[in-house]
């Protein structure tokens, strides 16, 4: 059951790097949460019952429900154009996400060689997830994409931060700090004072500061 | 003590909220420095623990004391500028926006004493972050589309880095076993026991994390349009403060990885780093057009040269930790003189300011001599922290790495040398140079002239006081 949660996990990145709509993109934030707390409530139901609930907590209210529901909501109220409008085309983008995950697989069968705590399938996945996130937010012009990218990589933190959150669950807590970017970002969204400067919002607008 | 130190911003903050005067807000925050500076000469003296988190050591002492110093110079330079540090044209100052900018330089200020204080890497991280958040505002401060794409700038790739900093705590933490952790003091005294995979593993992403806020190329690019951005107080602040306690966290990561013999492995990385962030500010420096922006080049390349004093091990450690405060002391005089030029000139572009030392002769010298400084000419002790990093570099018969260091540096000497005097220089005809600007008084010059000061008295004869101050960090850092 878990490997293949986290498999299906991996899958949502995949169909990130080929989406095209702004709208598939919230959908996968909300899956990539509710995917988060399965793995919590099917590998964690051991750990102490205040780690348990802030872990669920975590997972469902922040990042499967609230989050994806307050970008809609920007996405709504700033009229932003609907398409991803990427760098590039999403044949290269899935074909190039594949091969970080092939990379991560491999780099984590390679590692487990060395070490003896690793579990092969959070780690790789996690690894992949991360990186996947980098190079989507390199090809994507919206900084609502971006946004979206970096609750990805951080996603790719919070699966990474499970496997050692038996031995140390306040790191996982820490990692929720992480969230806070994300809150500010979208309430400057929220507020529109970027949009209000720029027009359409959009990294290539972003370019009065250079050498 | 250290409670005093943590908890007086915080209630400043709120009470400069409740008052919303600038007057108040302004003598408040000279108030916390004076506190400020008196409490870290007093540690200098004494050692000091608050709980198990937070300490005074002999290497986090140093770091202290320069941010206490730079503070006080920036307090006395704010209440010069009380009338408004828009300079810009353009820019407009709402309401409670100057009580917003004192609440957060108070609260930057704590955020960065409780990086250099913390003795836990996952709360040496917290305050990272919350450094972070709490100087974006004053990065936005002046409100210009400008400002607003420099913090949006600032935010997104700090926060990259501050997560890939994360990522490599979670491999640590994967590698520590039963230690459980994270307290600097007992990862270095068990480094022997963490797993040298994940500690190799670790290192990399601790030090391009904690190296963007640093500043290291080539994830350096938030930098040259946070410092050029935000008022000039602030990007003294930026750049003689928040960039060395991000350096502070790297340095304590360095001795676990020290303990647990894998120096040679940390060098090899600063090395590197370090070369390829003075590279990249010599390529920009050589035609750079702002001179706000070129002092944030500038800062890139003097800590690629303490990455490299790091990472010549040895005497290079000492010089390292000379050039961060020699460096300090001299980018806040720069970045204050430059917040004088901008409200002479009201303009940020080297090309159409000229004459500043008829227009403004005081401001005009400050610029030279702190200028002077940046680039190590004797007596100012830069000279001295760049020739022991030479030295030491021929000392480990790394001739050709000196060679590149060298040309390097000249690129940079010259790219500089020329925007400076250039400035500085003839006055076009018909120019109207009795015009002095408003706004400039004794705060406008006195923090600049106390810290270039201290400079010429570090280079021409190093107090003891200092000297013991920089070589017991070195020891403690177990050169």
């Amino acid at each position: 059951m878990i490997p293949l949660i986290i498999i299906l996990f991996g899958v949502t990145m995949l169909y990130v790097s080929s989406a095209s709509r702004i709208e598939s993109y919230i959908k996968a934030l909300n899956m990539q949460g509710f995917l988060l707390l399965l793995l919590v409530v099917f590998d964690y139901g051991t750990i102490h019952i205040e780690s348990f609930i802030f872990l669920c907590f975590e997972t469902l209210v922040v990042k499967a429900i609230a989050i994806p529901l307050f970008i809609t909501h920007i996405i709504r109220k700033n009229g932003v154009y609907r398409e991803v409008d990427p760098n590039v085309t999403s044949r290269f983008s899935i074909i190039v996400t594949s091969i970080i995950f092939v990379m991560g697989f491999y780099f984590s069968f390679w590692a487990i060689d060395k070490v003896d705590n690793i579990r092969p399938f959070y780690f790789g996945i996690s690894i992949s997830t991360m990186v996947a996130s980098i190079f989507i937010i390199i090809t994507r012009k919206k900084i609502i994409t971006h946004v979206m990218c970096y609750m990805m990589l951080e996603n790719g933190i919070f699966l990474l931060a499970l496997s050692i959150a038996r031995e140390m669950p306040f790191i996982v807590a820490f990692g929720m700090l992480l969230d806070i970017f994300i809150a500010i970002y979208l309430f400057g969204l929220f507020v529109n004072k970027v949009q209000d400067t720029y027009s359409e919002v959009d990294i290539t607008k972003l370019t009065s500061l250079k050498d | 003590m250290i409670e005093i130190l943590l908890l007086f911003p915080v209630a400043a903050a709120i009470l400069i909220f409740l008052f919303n005067s600038r007057r108040f807000s302004s003598m408040l925050i000279l108030l916390y420095a004076a506190v400020f500076l008196g409490i870290s000469v007093m540690f200098c003296f004494e050692p000091y623990e608050f709980t198990r988190y937070f300490r005074v050591d002999q290497l986090n002492r140093l770091f202290l004391i320069i941010l206490a110093v730079i503070f006080s110079g920036v307090a006395l330079y704010n209440l010069g500028s009380m009338k408004g540090m828009k300079g810009m044209k353009g820019a407009e100052e709402p309401g409670r926006s100057h009580s917003f900018y004192s609440m957060n330089i108070l609260l930057f200020v704590a955020s960065m004493i409780g990086v250099i204080l913390s003795t836990h890497l996952a709360l040496l991280w917290v305050f990272v972050e919350a450094s972070t958040l709490s100087s974006s505002y004053l990065i936005y401060y002046s409100r210009t589309k400008s400002s607003l794409e420099a913090t949006w700038k600032y935010l997104f790739i700090c926060s990259i880095g501050i997560a890939i900093a994360f990522v490599g705590i979670i491999f640590l933490s994967m590698g520590l076993g039963n230690l459980d952790s994270l307290f600097f003091d007992d990862l270095q005294k068990n480094a022997a026991l963490i797993n040298p995979f994940w500690l190799k593993l670790a290192y990399p992403f601790m030090l391009v994390g904690f190296g963007t806020k640093v500043g290291f190329g080539p994830v350096h690019s938030w930098l040259p349009d946070a410092h050029s951005e935000s008022p000039s107080p602030i990007s003294a602040l930026l750049s003689g403060t928040l960039l060395n306690t991000a350096l502070l966290g790297i340095i304590r990561i360095n001795r676990v990885m020290d303990a647990a013999r894998m120096g040679w492995y940390t060098q090899m990385l600063l090395l590197v780093i370090g070369f390829i962030s003075i590279f990249i500010a010599a390529v920009y420096i050589v035609n750079i057009r702002n001179y706000k922006r070129m002092l944030a080049y500038s800062s890139i390349e003097n800590m690629g040269i303490i990455a490299i004093g790091l990472g010549l091990g040895g005497a290079g450690i000492f010089a390292a930790l000379l050039h961060t405060a020699a460096h300090s002391l001299t980018k806040a005089s720069l970045f204050l003189t430059s917040g004088n030029i901008l409200k002479v000139y009201e303009t940020k572009y080297i090309g159409e300011v000229k004459g500043l030392l008829k227009k403004d002769s005081l401001s005009g010298w400050l610029w030279i001599f702190s200028f002077a400084g940046i680039v190590g000419l004797p007596p100012f002790p830069i000279f001295l922290s760049e020739f022991l990093i030479i030295r030491s570099m021929f000392e480990g018969g790394r001739v050709w790495l000196a060679v590149i260091f060298f040309l390097l540096l000249t690129v940079i000497i010259a790219g500089i040398g020329r925007a400076v005097f250039y400035m500085t220089g003839g006055i076009r005809e018909g120019d109207d140079i009795s015009l002095r600007a408003k706004g400039l008084g004794f705060y406008s010059y006195a923090p600049q002239i106390i810290f270039l000061a201290i400079l010429i008295l570090m280079g021409v004869s190093m107090p003891d006081f200092i000297y013991n101050l920089i070589q017991s960090a070195v020891q403690f850092m177990g050169v």
